[in-house]
């Protein structure tokens, strides 16, 4: 009982999280007359259907009509077009929800389908595999140089590691991107400079797989440079904090090896914040890699979302694109929240 | 008086003066280009093609020629409203305006234009020559106008290019391909055809012939050279109002220019009083919501608390970029929404941070003492509560100008900035979007960046430097 109480507060919260970002979602939506026109077109897309299959029995081009009408009247208020928007919110959520948002303009998934739903679900995969591979990697980093960092404070390392920490919080991600395209891949030619395969991209899989890590390189060092810095520095205070406490002389003067004074003296207890350092990360790191993808050309939900805004605006990729960032980002909150309260004794020990 | 404190601890650590500093220089350059750029620069200017039309197309800044071992031709605007001499000749009055023009380069300019306003006259139209006198004594004609003539039913004065200034691009006209033509046969004794030359006009006016196989090619020739406009008036009081010759360069200014010619250094600097707007407007607003909901919350308790600390809770852990893409793609971009959803979603932090200080501090004997002489709860909250919680409203403030003007630079990268405003975001996303990342044009993609991270860092400097104000009053209140 007591590992769930805390765990149904967060998840709670992020379950408000979730629920608010989709009324403001279906708000605007409503407001800016989005969801009429999507509804509108489905009729409309209907109607031109049943008219095919109605002229075969009505020969009469008035009746036809008139019969369209009524029928077109019908679908109105079925759809709720005939009432304000306020009174369709609920179904304009569950549209959402269900990523029932229709027919992009002019994007098409890599298949060539053109439902919104199918556009997007093929890029997920692709935005977390760059997300949660950015993530790790920072995560290991962060905690091994954070640790080895915090046995020797003030050392010229970490001087220089704080000063890089403040500064990886004023550096736009994809500028730092950018950069590394500049030198790495036109100037130096090491890399690609974007995309996910080569072409043609290689027919074996193993080779197709080298070919993958080859150009997610790029990107996650990107990721990676600019959100390791402060990760570091979290770290390395925690650890710093947590080794001049009480207990930890007690342990060391119990004679108990270095070693084990560090893993389960130190880390075990400074585990907890590192944990929160990294869900304060992630949302840095979501937009990180929205952006990062725009710039190498990743297919994944954030190069589509610069895809959607440029040439024709495809508003219902833009709507489904939001929904889904946000449920992967509360999703990925849960994960590591769960971790916290696994990760802190005083949540298990409690009562 | 808390505030003092905290202005001398942040001038006692090199940080705090290095951030003071920076923000000045900032400050005082933003003040610059407000007083001097009109504020509709953005829709006028800048996003107005014509008015870059004399520029070269992605030249890159005129100091790249520090390291090249032969320099690029450099950009070079005359520009003149009064003739060098007059001359009075038995036909009238001739107007004559030399531009000399030293070309030690071992390259051809780019290209040639002229541009020529404000003609007025009272019976016919002036006439006007332009011709290059060269380093080895030879001279040609470039090029020879008349303006149109009086049309039927006009009266005099008549007025020639007021409103919009005939502009000539040399290097493509076709009477100046005839005139080289023309030179090159009678100096040189070289029949070259219009085809041969397709291109190579500036070639030709700065470098000397030689004949290769079947074709020809030019030897450059520096030296220095001499633009000569002569305008023939048939009376007096006619007159020619402007004159432009540009030497189009391969190198320009301080910062070069994008594909639209456009003067990346005016975009820049231009962009500057923007960030700060974004940021400081941001930052500002966030702050004074946060400190006013977080003094609140912990002073009225109750039902209000638990609200806006729920609230508080839900708005700070909102995906906020996600949520800005789509606001501005569904409610249309402009500036002042940017820093409204900004604002909206970066209060909460403070709001928590200010709630738990104000309980500890309502505990505290001190607020007990001064409710037990009577104080109001506003005068409590305002007078004795506010000063104390000051220094982390600084900071707030000062961590959240960064993180909004990245922000915004974020959405305008995406193609989602106010088009009517340059930003340093969308400088960087036209470089990106048009490919120039890709061909190596860095001085177009990587200034920008520069700029809004060492606006940034004055901002972390800052917070450096408060963090030793900050963090011993921490101790003494908990």
């Amino acid at each position: 009982m007591s590992l769930l109480r805390p765990l149904v507060a967060r998840a709670i919260t992020l379950a408000a999280v979730f629920l608010a970002v989709l009324l403001i979602l279906v708000v605007a939506l409503g407001l800016t007359g989005f969801s009429e026109r999507v509804l509108a077109a489905t009729v409309g897309e209907q109607l031109r259907i049943e008219r095919a299959t109605l002229a075969q029995t009505i020969r009469d081009p008035e009746e036809l009509e008139r019969a369209l009408e009524a029928r077109r009247r019908e679908l109105y208020t079925f759809y709720g077009l005939d009432r304000p928007w306020t009174a369709r919110l609920p179904q304009t959520l569950l549209r959402v929800l269900s990523l029932d948002l229709g027919e992009a303009r002019t994007l098409r998934s890599f298949k060539g389908s053109n439902r919104v739903a199918d556009i997007i679900l093929e890029r997920l995969p692709n935005s977390v595999l760059l997300l949660t591979t950015a993530l790790v990697i920072t995560a290991a980093i962060g905690l091994a140089v954070g640790v080895i960092l915090a046995t020797r404070p003030g050392s010229r390392l970490d001087q220089a590691l704080s000063g890089l920490a403040a500064v990886s919080h004023a550096l736009p991600t994809w500028w730092v991107g950018i950069l590394l395209i500049l030198i790495l891949a036109v100037r130096l030619r090491l890399f690609p400079s974007g995309g996910m395969y080569s072409t043609p991209p290689p027919t074996e899989p193993h080779l197709r797989v080298l070919d993958l890590c080859l150009h997610a390189l790029l990107p996650v060092l990107t990721l990676v440079l600019v959100n390791v810095g402060p990760y570091i520095y979290v770290v390395r205070t925690i650890t710093l904090n947590v080794a001049r406490e009480d207990h930890v002389a007690m342990a060391r003067a119990k004679g108990l090896p270095e070693s084990r004074v560090r893993s389960h003296h130190i880390l075990r207890v400074a585990a907890p914040p590192i944990v929160t350092g990294l869900v304060l990360g992630l949302a840095g790191t979501l937009s990180g890699s929205i952006l990062v993808e725009t710039v190498f050309h990743w297919q994944g939900m954030g190069r589509l979302y610069y895809e959607a805004v440029l040439g024709t605006p495809d508003e219902a990729v833009i709507v489904a694109l939001t929904f889904l960032y946000t449920l992967l980002y509360v999703v990925a909150r849960l994960i590591l929240e769960i971790l916290y309260v696994f990760l802190d004794p005083r949540v298990r020990y409690a009562d | 008086m808390r505030l003092r404190e905290t202005w001398r601890g942040l001038w006692q650590s090199w940080a705090g003066k290095g951030g003071v500093g920076l923000l000045v220089l900032f400050l005082a350059a933003a003040i610059y280009v407000l007083v001097t750029y009109p504020a509709d620069f953005g829709s006028r200017w800048w996003s107005n093609p014509a008015a870059w039309a004399d520029n070269p197309k992605a030249a890159p800044p005129a100091w790249t020629n520090l390291w090249r071992r032969e320099p690029w031709v450099k950009h070079l605007v005359f520009e003149a409203r009064a003739p060098s001499q007059v001359l009075e000749t038995a036909n009238g009055p001739m107007s004559v305006y030399r531009f000399p023009l030293s070309h030690p380069y071992p390259g051809p300019p780019t290209f040639l234009a002229l541009t020529l306003g404000e003609v007025t006259y009272a019976r016919q139209p002036p006439l006007i020559t332009v011709s290059l006198g060269r380093p080895d004594g030879r001279s040609l004609r470039l090029y020879r106008h008349m303006p149109p003539g009086p049309r039927p039913g006009e009266g005099p004065p008549f007025r020639r290019y007021h409103e919009s200034p005939l502009r000539v691009r040399l290097s493509t006209e076709a009477t100046t391909v005839a005139a080289v033509q023309q030179f090159l046969a009678a100096e040189f004794g070289l029949q070259v055809s219009e085809r041969e030359l397709l291109g190579r006009v500036d070639q030709a006016l700065f470098g000397v012939p030689e004949r290769e196989g079947e074709g020809v090619r030019f030897r450059s020739l520096p030296g220095d050279y001499e633009v000569v406009v002569q305008v023939s008036f048939s009376d007096r009081g006619d007159e020619l109002g402007l004159v432009r010759f540009v030497l189009g360069g391969a190198v320009f200014g301080v910062m070069g220019t994008d594909d639209l010619g456009r003067d990346l250094a005016q975009g820049l600097l231009f962009g500057l009083p923007v960030a700060l707007a974004i940021g400081l407007g941001a930052a500002t607003f966030s702050t004074a919501i946060g400190a006013t909901l977080g003094l609140l919350s912990g002073y009225a308790g109750g039902r209000t608390d638990l609200l806006i600390q729920r609230l508080a809770d839900i708005v700070a852990n909102v995906p906020l970029l996600p949520l800005l893409i789509f606001l501005l793609f569904i409610v249309g971009s402009n500036l002042f929404l940017i820093i409204l959803i900004l604002v909206a979603f970066s209060w909460p932090g403070l709001t928590i941070l200010v709630r738990s200080m104000v309980l500890q501090m309502r505990a505290g004997q001190l607020v007990e003492a001064i409710q037990s002489l009577g104080a109001s709860r506003w005068r409590i909250m305002f007078r004795h509560i506010l000063p104390q919680v000051a220094p982390y409203l600084l900071a707030q403030w000062v961590f959240t100008v960064p993180s909004a003007i990245l922000a915004e630079a974020g959405v305008s990268f995406l193609g989602l900035g106010d088009p009517s405003i340059p930003t340093w975001g969308q400088i960087l996303e036209q470089g990106f979007r048009t490919g120039g990342v890709y061909v190596g044009y860095w001085w177009w993609v990587v200034p920008p960046g520069i700029l809004i991270a060492l606006t940034g860092v004055a901002f972390m400097l800052l917070a450096l430097g408060l963090e030793p104000v900050i963090n011993p009053r921490l101790r003494r209140i908990g």
